[in-house]
Order: C-alpha cells, then sequence, then structure tokens
C-alpha cells in the first residue's frame, strides 16, 4: 500500500508562514494533481513529500508509516524535475542506474532494469548518449525512466512537461497517463497549467496560497467549485463575475438583480442571506447565450478560433469583459452591435461575498 | 575606394599599434631570447669584449655542465615533488571545504566562511616568524613536509571552487539526494565531474605557484640538497662562480617545466589566474 | 517559486543532519588553517609585544616594540625604499598592462602568440628573472651597457640599484596585469562601440568616452593589487643586491627577515609584521571601497 497522509503539514521560512495547514489523504495508486498559481506552495509542499525540504510541524504518512525526518532515498520515492535534473557527465544508461549502483544493486540487475525502462520508454537506443546529445523529449523520458527503475511507492512529478513545446506536451500528457495506467503506482504530480490538471488527475488539489481551496475530481471541481478562486482557475477563458444583489427567492431558485436592473433566477439556494445581500454571479463562457431577451451587452472583440468563436462583451455596470462561447453554427455578431444575453438557471453560480459558493439546488448537484 | 575619415583613422591607428605591438613583444622576448643565447655559447664568449647577439660558436656544453653540476637535477626533483604535493593537497581540501561552504547547511557556516576569506587580509609575509618557531617545534625545518605544509592553505582557491559550486543548480544535488547519495558522494560523482575544467585551471595555477615559491622554501629549507629550484637557482653563483652561460643554462632548465605548463594550458592557466584575482 | 536559501533554511532545518558530514569535509582545511595560519597570526600579534629570540620567548614588554618601531631610522628608510619601488612599478605596470591588453584585444589572429610573449615571464620563478636580470646588467659583459654604452654596474649604483630592480620587476610581472585589464576590456558590450562608430567617433575618442570609463572598476582593483604586490617585494631586492648598495633597495619584508634571522630579535620583527599588515589591510579596505564607490557612481 503506497498511500500518502499528510496532516496538519505546515512550512515555516523564518517568520514568514507558507504552507498553513494541510490535511490530505492520497490513496494507493491513485494520479493526484497539485494546481495552483505560482507561489501557492504546491512545489514547496511535493518537496517536503520528497523529503528536500523539512516540514515544520505537522506529520507526513508513506504507507501508514511517519517519516517526517526520513532521507528521500529510503521513503520509497522518486521524483521527476522540471529541469530533468540529468547528470550532464552520465551516459544514459549511468544516470537511469544512479540510484541502484548506489543502493549496491548487483550489476548484472542494474542493467536489466535500465533496459527494461528504457524499452518501455522508447529511448533503448540512447543509452550510451549523453544528456547533451539528446532532445527536450528524450531527456524527460530518461528523466522519467530514471524513476521508474527504482520501483518506487510514489512518483512525483515538479512540472514535468513545462519545458516542452505545445505538440510535445500535448504528446507526453497521453504518455503520462498510460505510464500510470500500466504501474498503477500512486503519482503526485505538480502543475500549473489547468489543462494537464484537468486531463491528468483523479484527484485534483487546488492550492492558493499555502492552502487547499478545494479537493475533487475534475468533474467536481469544474461544475461543482467551491469558491470564485477554484471557479476562476479552472476553465478557459475564465467564469465570468458579474456583481449582483440577492432580490429574493423562488421556489428552489434565488432571484438575483443585475446591475442593468433586470432580475434573473439562480438554481442556488439563499440560505440565510437576507434580501439586498452583495453576491457574485458565475457564468461560464460556454453557459452564456446571445437570446433574444436577456441582459444587455455590447459587442467589443470577437475572436475566431476554428470550432468555436469567442465574444467578448461589455455589460454595463461590470468590470471588464465577459467572454461568451459561440459554437460553429451561431451567430457571430459584429463589433458594436447590441446584444442579448442569456443562461440557463441550474448553470449559474453564487458566490457571496467571502468567496464560498452557495449551494446548489439542482438535481444535476445533488447526483455529484 | 572612398574611405570615410573614421576608417582611415582607424587604420592608421591600426598601424600604430602593430608597430606597438611588434616593438613591446620584441622587447618582452628579449630578456629569455638572450638567456638562451648565451647559454647557447661557450663560457668564453660570454665575457669577450667582441660583442655577439648569436653565438659564434654553438654549443650545449653549458647546459651539460651545469647537469652536471648535480644540484640541478636533485633540485628540479624537490621542486616537482613539492609541487605536486602541494596541489594534489590543495586541491582535495579545497573542493571538500568548497563543497561544504557551497552545499552543505550547518551551524555557524557563515562565520567560519568569514574567518576563512579573513586569511585574504593577512598576507603570508606577516606569518614567516612564528611558523618558522612553529615548524622548529614541530621538527619540520628542512623537510618535505615542512615546505609543503604552509602552502595547502589556500582561501582563494576554496573561494574559487565554491563560487564555481554556487552556480551549479540544485537540481543535480536534489537529484542525487532522491537517488541516495550522501554528501561526500554528491561531490565526487556530481559536483567534481562537472567541475572539471576549473579544477584543473586552479590545479595548474596552484603548481606554478608551489613551484615559483621562493619565499616559504628560502625560510625553511636550511641545506642546499633540499633546495627547490626558486632557492637553488640563488646558489648557482656558488656552484658555478661567475660562468655566465652556465648560469643562463641553469635559469633556462630551472624555468623550463613551468614553460612549458604555460605553453600547454595556456587557456587553463589564463583562467585559473583571472579567477583567483575575483574576476571572470 | 522560492527555494531555501542556506541561512534561511538552517532556521527551519535540522542542521544536525549536515553537520557531520560538513566537520568531516571541513576537518582537512581547518586543521591545516588553524594550525598554519590562525596560530601563526596570533603569534604574530603575540610576539610582537614581547621580546623574544627565534627559539625562545622572553618577557612581555607590552608596546615596546612599537615604541621602538615609531623611532627606528632604518624602519622608516625601509618603508620609504618599498613606497619608492611601488611608486616606480605601479605605474608602468598599469600603463603597459593595459596597452598590451588593448593590442592582444586588438590583433585577434595573433591572439595566442601576443599574450603569450607577454604573459610567459609571470609563470617563471623569482630566480629566473634574478639571474637573467643580473646578467643583462652586468657592468662590462651586459648586454644593457652594450645598448647604451658605458659600463655603469647598475646594481652596485645607490642611485639606480632600486630602479632596475624595478624595470626587471615590470617585465616580469606585467603580464597578469595585462590579463586583468584584458577581462575588464572583453566585459565591454561591442555595442557600445558600434553606437559610438555610428556616431562617428573613431580612435581617440573611443578610448576615452567608452573604453576608459568602463575600465574604471577594473584599473582600480589593478592598481591597488598591483600596490599590495609591490609592499610585498622580498625576493628581487633579496638576491639581487642583498638590500644593497648601502640600504638602498632594503624593503621593509627584507628588514623584517634581517631582524628576525640575522638579529634574532622575533619580537621586533613580528612588530614589524604588523606594521606591515596594517598598511596591506588599509589598502585592501580602500580597494574595495573605491571599487564599490565607482560601481555605484556609475550605476
Amino acid at each position: 500500500m503506497a498511500s500518502v497522509r499528510l496532516r496538519g503539514i505546515e512550512k515555516r521560512y523564518g517568520d514568514n508562514l507558507v504552507i498553513k495547514g494541510i490535511d490530505l489523504d492520497i490513496e494507493d495508486g491513485q494520479f493526484v494533481v497539485f494546481v495552483g498559481p505560482s507561489g501557492c506552495g504546491k512545489s514547496t509542499l511535493l518537496r517536503m513529500i520528497a523529503g528536500l525540504e523539512d516540514i515544520s510541524s505537522g506529520t507526513l504518512e508513506l504507507d501508514g508509516k511517519v517519516c517526517n525526518g526520513v532521507e528521500p532515498a529510503k521513503r520509497g520515492i522518486a521524483m521527476v524535475f522540471q529541469s530533468y535534473a540529468l547528470y550532464p557527465h552520465m551516459t544514459v544508461a549511468e544516470n537511469m542506474g544512479f540510484a541502484l549502483k548506489l543502493a549496491k544493486v548487483p550489476q548484472a540487475e542494474i542493467g536489466e532494469r535500465v533496459r527494461r525502462a528504457a524499452d518501455a520508454l522508447q529511448i533503448g537506443h540512447l543509452l550510451e548518449r549523453k544528456p547533451k546529445a539528446l532532445s527536450g523529449g528524450q531527456r524527460q523520458r530518461v528523466a522519467i525512466g530514471r524513476a521508474i527503475v527504482r520501483k518506487p511507492e510514489v512518483f512525483l512529478f515538479d512540472e514535468p512537461l513545462s519545458n516542452l513545446d505545445a505538440a510535445l506536451r500535448a504528446q507526453t500528457r497521453v504518455e503520462l497517463a498510460h505510464l500510470h495506467r500500466e504501474l498503477g503506482s500512486t503519482m503526485i504530480y505538480v502543475t500549473h497549467d489547468q489543462v494537464e490538471a484537468m486531463t491528468l488527475g483523479q484527484k485534483i488539489v487546488v492550492f492558493n496560497g499555502g492552502r487547499i481551496e478545494q479537493v475533487g475530481t475534475p468533474l467536481e471541481l469544474y461544475e461543482r467549485p467551491a469558491n470564485l478562486f477554484v471557479a476562476g482557475f479552472l476553465g478557459s477563458p475564465r467564469m465570468n463575475v458579474i456583481p449582483v444583489t440577492l432580490a429574493g427567492e423562488e421556489g428552489d431558485a434565488a432571484v438575483v438583480r443585475l446591475p442593468d436592473g433586470s432580475t434573473a433566477a439562480v438554481a442556488a439556494g439563499a440560505g440565510r442571506l437576507a434580501p439586498g445581500a452583495a453576491l457574485r454571479l458565475g457564468l461560464r463562457p460556454e453557459h452564456l447565450r446571445l437570446a433574444s431577451t436577456g441582459f444587455g451587452a455590447t459587442v467589443g472583440l470577437v475572436e475566431y478560433l476554428g470550432d468555436v468563436t469567442l465574444v467578448h462583451v461589455q455589460v454595463p455596470g461590470v468590470d471588464g469583459m465577459l467572454a461568451v462561447k459561440v459554437y460553429s453554427g451561431g451567430p457571430a455578431p459584429a463589433s458594436g452591435s447590441r446584444v442579448a444575453l442569456a443562461f440557463d438557471p441550474a448553470r449559474a453560480y453564487l458566490f457571496d461575498e467571502s468567496g464560498a459558493a452557495l449551494s446548489s439546488t439542482t438535481a444535476h448537484a445533488a447526483a455529484l | 575606394m572612398n574611405m570615410s575619415s573614421a576608417h582611415k583613422s582607424n587604420l592608421g591607428w591600426s598601424a600604430v599599434g602593430a608597430v606597438c605591438a611588434i616593438v613591446l613583444a620584441l622587447l618582452w622576448a628579449a630578456p629569455l631570447l638572450w638567456a638562451l643565447s648565451t647559454a647557447l655559447r661557450p663560457e668564453l664568449e660570454t665575457v669577450s669584449a667582441d660583442f655577439h647577439w648569436l653565438p659564434q660558436a654553438w654549443t650545449l656544453d653549458a647546459f651539460r655542465k651545469t647537469l652536471a653540476a648535480g644540484n640541478l637535477l636533485r633540485w628540479l626533483f624537490n621542486s616537482a615533488l613539492v609541487a605536486l604535493s602541494v596541489t594534489v593537497v590543495t586541491m582535495a581540501i579545497s573542493l571538500m571545504a568548497a563543497y561544504a561552504f557551497s552545499q552543505l547547511r550547518f551551524r555557524g557556516k557563515g562565520i567560519l566562511f568569514a574567518l576563512a576569506m579573513l586569511a585574504f587580509l593577512l598576507p603570508f609575509e606577516a606569518l614567516l616568524v612564528p611558523l618558522f618557531r612553529t615548524m622548529n617545534q614541530l621538527g619540520m625545518i628542512n623537510s618535505y613536509a615542512g615546505i609543503v605544509l604552509p602552502q595547502v592553505v589556500s582561501p582563494v582557491v576554496i573561494y574559487v571552487f565554491k563560487q564555481f559550486f554556487d552556480e551549479i543548480p540544485a537540481d543535480f544535488r536534489e537529484a542525487a539526494v532522491m537517488d541516495g547519495a550522501g554528501p561526500l558522494r554528491v561531490l565526487w560523482s556530481v559536483y567534481l565531474p562537472i567541475s572539471g575544467n576549473i579544477v584543473w585551471a586552479m590545479a595548474i595555477v596552484t603548481f606554478i605557484a608551489a613551484w615559483n615559491n621562493f619565499l616559504w622554501p628560502f625560510i625553511i629549507v636550511t641545506s642546499t640538497d633540499m633546495m627547490t629550484i626558486p632557492l637553488g637557482l640563488t646558489q648557482t653563483y656558488d656552484a658555478f662562480g661567475v660562468r655566465y652561460a652556465q648560469l643562463m643554462a641553469a635559469a633556462l632548465l630551472g624555468a623550463f617545466p613551468v614553460a612549458l605548463a604555460y605553453i600547454l594550458f595556456q587557456k587553463k592557466v589564463t583562467q585559473g589566474f583571472l579567477a583567483a584575482s575575483g574576476l571572470k | 517559486m522560492q527555494r531555501a536559501e542556506s541561512s534561511i533554511a538552517a532556521a527551519t532545518g535540522s542542521p544536525r543532519r549536515e553537520g557531520l558530514p560538513a566537520l568531516l569535509l571541513l576537518a582537512p582545511f581547518l586543521a591545516a588553517f588553524i594550525l598554519f595560519f590562525l596560530v601563526p597570526a596570533f603569534e604574530t600579534f603575540w610576539l610582537s609585544l614581547t621580546e623574544s629570540s627565534l627559539t625562545r620567548t622572553n618577557g612581555f614588554v607590552g608596546l615596546a616594540n612599537y615604541a621602538t618601531l615609531v623611532q627606528d631610522p632604518s624602519f622608516w628608510d625601509a618603508l620609504g625604499n618599498t613606497f619608492y619601488f611601488a611608486l616606480l612599478t605601479v605605474i608602468p605596470l598599469t600603463a603597459i598592462g593595459l596597452l598590451m591588453a588593448m593590442l592582444v584585444n586588438h590583433f585577434v589572429r595573433a591572439q595566442g602568440w601576443l599574450q603569450g610573449v607577454f604573459f610567459l615571464p609571470f609563470v617563471l620563478p623569482i630566480s629566473v628573472m634574478t639571474l637573467i636580470a643580473d646578467w643583462m646588467l652586468q657592468p662590462s659583459s651586459g648586454v644593457i651597457n652594450h645598448i647604451l654604452g658605458g659600463q655603469r654596474p647598475w646594481l652596485a649604483d645607490p642611485s639606480w640599484a632600486l630602479p632596475a630592480v624595478a624595470i626587471g620587476t615590470v617585465w616580469w610581472t606585467v603580464g597578469f596585469n595585462m590579463l586583468l585589464f584584458l577581462a575588464g576590456l572583453r566585459n565591454i558590450p561591442a555595442e557600445q562601440y558600434e553606437a559610438a562608430a555610428l556616431d562617428g567617433a573613431s580612435g581617440w575618442t573611443l578610448f576615452r568616452h567608452i573604453t576608459w570609463p568602463a575600465l574604471r572598476p577594473v584599473t582600480t582593483t589593478a592598481l591597488i593589487l598591483q600596490l599590495i604586490a609591490s609592499l610585498k617585494v622580498f625576493g628581487q631586492t633579496y638576491i639581487l643586491t642583498s638590500g644593497g648598495p648601502f640600504n638602498t633597495t632594503r624593503v621593509t619584508l627584507h628588514y623584517m627577515y634581517e631582524t628576525a634571522f640575522t638579529q634574532s630579535d622575533a619580537g621586533y620583527a613580528a612588530a614589524i609584521a604588523m606594521a606591515f599588515v596594517a598598511v596591506v589591510i588599509l589598502l585592501s579596505l580602500l580597494q574595495a571601497w573605491l571599487v564599490r564607490y565607482l560601481a555605484r557612481r556609475d550605476a
């Protein structure tokens, strides 16, 4: 069992508390993604799990055993660095076999394991080359191979795709997913790219400012964000946010007043909030429609992307532009024209002043 | 062809520069060339009233006599032994210390490093007397150990290595730590190979400095057979009397190893001296 | 993404974990450092306050040695000789070094050779320089007198001995200054010259307005390093002239050596050493300060 348990993990640099109390459970075999903006602490946390940084307080359990002070090599963990960190003076084979050599594994077995890992990653023909003779993608495979060879309980990935070009990134993403299916090991993957998070993660942990904002599957995080931060972080273009006030309730739904004075229904519970309370309405670009009736907006920029067109509109009373996704076949209005926007109440979100989401009242949400 | 005035002026400067360069180069090469010319002529010719730039009678006599005089070879051996020992020991202890200062975390690191660098400020010359007394008490006067040991303390070398190690991305060390390497292992298997160039540069520079060290051997050596080349060459007047061909032959033979080292490793020597002076 | 600075991490990490390997790695250096630097350094200080011979330490005499030092004409003479020597060498070394660097920088194809010729003397042992210098300066058979005419015994002439040694020293050590200036020249971005050329500048103007200002920190460094090195002169004057004729080439360190090893007065010699160190430290600090001042001013 290669489970990972974090309880009350904190990290201090001098007087500065950068990781502010993390509780997290990762089951054996899960592919977990740590995602968040730069400086949020996700890499620091990864390095604490690896043993490269000390844990100021809290406990880290690997496989049920506390290993706060245990040396990295003895934790059953292998890490793939963002820069790959391949030893420049060693061949690919030596790079991959270094850890085994240090562990005094017999030479024959080292050769065997290195060859098998190299073949699996299709770099078997590169074993005698030095890192500087390899392309970025090849180096990355060597870095992964170096980790595989050690047969670790947990794989750690620190932004492994950020040094690759877009095409290679997409391809490698698929291969990583494949690798996880093959090996079935626990994998913790750090990235700032939400696309990688959504596509690779079985479980996503969203970090911000040293705290966990939300943990869940990609679906849960995308469709039921717990707060404004998560809502805005996942999804591209970002979720549109409109300041509204609570007008009242109508059965299951809350009614909000938009900046232009009109009202709209949202399938969320107002809870104990009184009418007049300041709220924020969240609408993903794909959930906004150009309709015949709705609240008014002026078209600003229109971006044609092939399969979808992004229409950026200006709504009175709202800072910044809202984005509307219009799929091919739909009308693409001219810049400067006036349009009306409508949305499905079940696809809208409400957030209170602190940014927390109001609970959804749709059957859809109940099913999640 | 129409040249701009700036272009013309540049050509003018180039010509002046070329003349300057040739004159300076000749001036600078002259002493050694003249020494060579002197060494290749018979002794009588060196003091004859009839002056010639080139030998009238070419002969290797001076070299032969100098080598046969016995001590020169012994001095060359001493210098080689001392210089090699100093180089090897200095490199070893400096690499280890520089690695500790650069990559390890421990209490008092800052103070210790500042203390070591303090040695920059205090010139070796000021320590001659107490060092002599210490060596006397340790019974190391006129011994190889006595000559070598004080020379292995080199804050300059440590500083250069530490700067270099600081520049190596921490990822390599961390990857090695993840692979299970202890601090010594990381130094040996990762940092050392990566630092190949700079280690060679500092090694050659240390070798040259140790070979050329005059002051300390001068203080610590008391018998002719323990002398290093710089010392020994000052004894040549006693050995040969005032025989300039032989003296020049001795000088050239004594200079040969370090001159060769420079010619073979010009780039490294340059790199090493520049690093040691704190510039890149 | 912050990586822990070692000093910050030390506050939070466990220094104990790396303390032992650090100690092992540092032990050889520390042992040598303590034995052959720290202890002698303190001993020099201590000795200067005592009356001692080379082998025995006698009584504590407080600042008596220093009092003697201040009034000792031989010391001030020696110090004067040292500074005179410095004056004779520092300016030529800097000027010629700069000239050489510019030539080497300019004539790229001959660079290896040119640099080699200028720098080779620097790697030679001192006694090679002194042997050749002595030979060239011989009154009757020396090549210098053959060129200049006359039979002047340079090294035996009180007015010429030190300058002669200085010239020999310039030949011997200018290569190092050349290296410093070369590095400095190579650090000047080519764009500055290109922009100036487009503005129509050339030759002397280029030098005055681009090269020289950019070289100020290097020049300062070179000047002071040279000054300190000149103050440490010993070998050349000892070997070539034994401090003579009439002590005109007896420099500070030579005086210290004589006091310690000929007169066996270790205490007084230590006092000379301390005075010497004080001057060197002052100059080193001056250099560091000047360079930083210039950097700030030009920033």
